[in-house]
């Protein structure tokens, strides 16, 4: 009966499982291209003379490009948080 | 765990099942003599047999929990690549809009100043009498290059 008892006893160790890290890899999403480009280089006055007008529009160039880089880089923040909260939900 | 792959599943089925029968015959069946003559040998292989046995059931109970949170999480990370390029096209349309909206705004400004900026008389005796002096022109194109303005020693 001794020799039952030891050996239920290490039929009941056996029963237990091992913890196995699962082997599934993420990709990295992919960004979108049009948020991929360079913020260009404002615009300078090479014109000398240049008249009130000429300055005024070139000012209006460099704030347009301004915006436009601000709208690509609200785009990188958006686009990082979405992204970071869809890869804690699979992790979860 | 190799052994797994190698060998189907019922081959650790019966063998437990052979231990348990065996050790079962060794304890019920006394009057048939063979298991009378080798009671201990048969309840010693029949315990290896069960060892063995219930150690690959495990084994094989485990896999199965492994391989479907495997599949679960693969399930998860196929939705997640879905709604990541959902969110991707919605960010690309959000930014189009944006910057067409920017850029049309930029042209209306221009246009305003070709077409009621510079027509304006005020504007234009300004323009007739005050030339931008070179030292604005070169703060502003040092602001634009973001560069040190460079300074002329009088």
């Amino acid at each position: 009966m001794k020799l039952l008892a030891f050996a239920f006893t290490i039929l009941l160790f056996l029963t237990a499982g091992c913890s196995t890290v699962v082997p599934v890899t993420v990709k990295f999403p992919e960004v979108p291209s049009m948020l991929l480009d360079k913020c260009p280089q404002l615009k300078t006055i090479e014109i000398n003379p240049t008249s009130i007008v000429d300055y005024t529009k070139t000012v209006t160039l460099n704030y347009t490009t301004y915006y436009e880089c601000a709208v690509k880089n609200d785009a990188w923040v958006e686009w990082y948080r979405i992204q970071k909260h869809i890869f804690e939900e699979v992790s979860k | 765990m190799w052994l797994l792959n190698f060998l189907p599943e019922w081959v650790f089925h019966f063998i437990l099942l052979a231990g348990v029968l065996g050790l079962i015959a060794s304890l019920v069946l006394k009057f048939i003599p063979f298991f009378s003559t080798y009671k201990l040998p048969v309840q010693v292989v029949s315990i290896l047999l069960m060892v063995v046995g219930v150690w690959f059931e495990g084994a094989m109970s485990n896999q199965a929990a492994w391989e479907a949170k495997v599949a679960q999480v693969q399930a998860k990370v196929a939705v997640a690549e879905v709604k990541s390029a959902e969110e991707n096209t919605k960010i690309v349309i959000k930014v189009v809009k944006q910057l067409e909206l920017v850029r049309t705004r930029g042209n209306d400004i221009i246009k305003y100043v070709d077409r009621e900026v510079a027509t304006d008389k005020e504007v234009i005796k300004f323009v007739e009498n005050c030339p931008i002096p070179k030292i604005i022109i070169d703060t502003h194109n040092a602001a634009a290059l973001n560069q040190p303005v460079a300074e002329e020693k009088k």
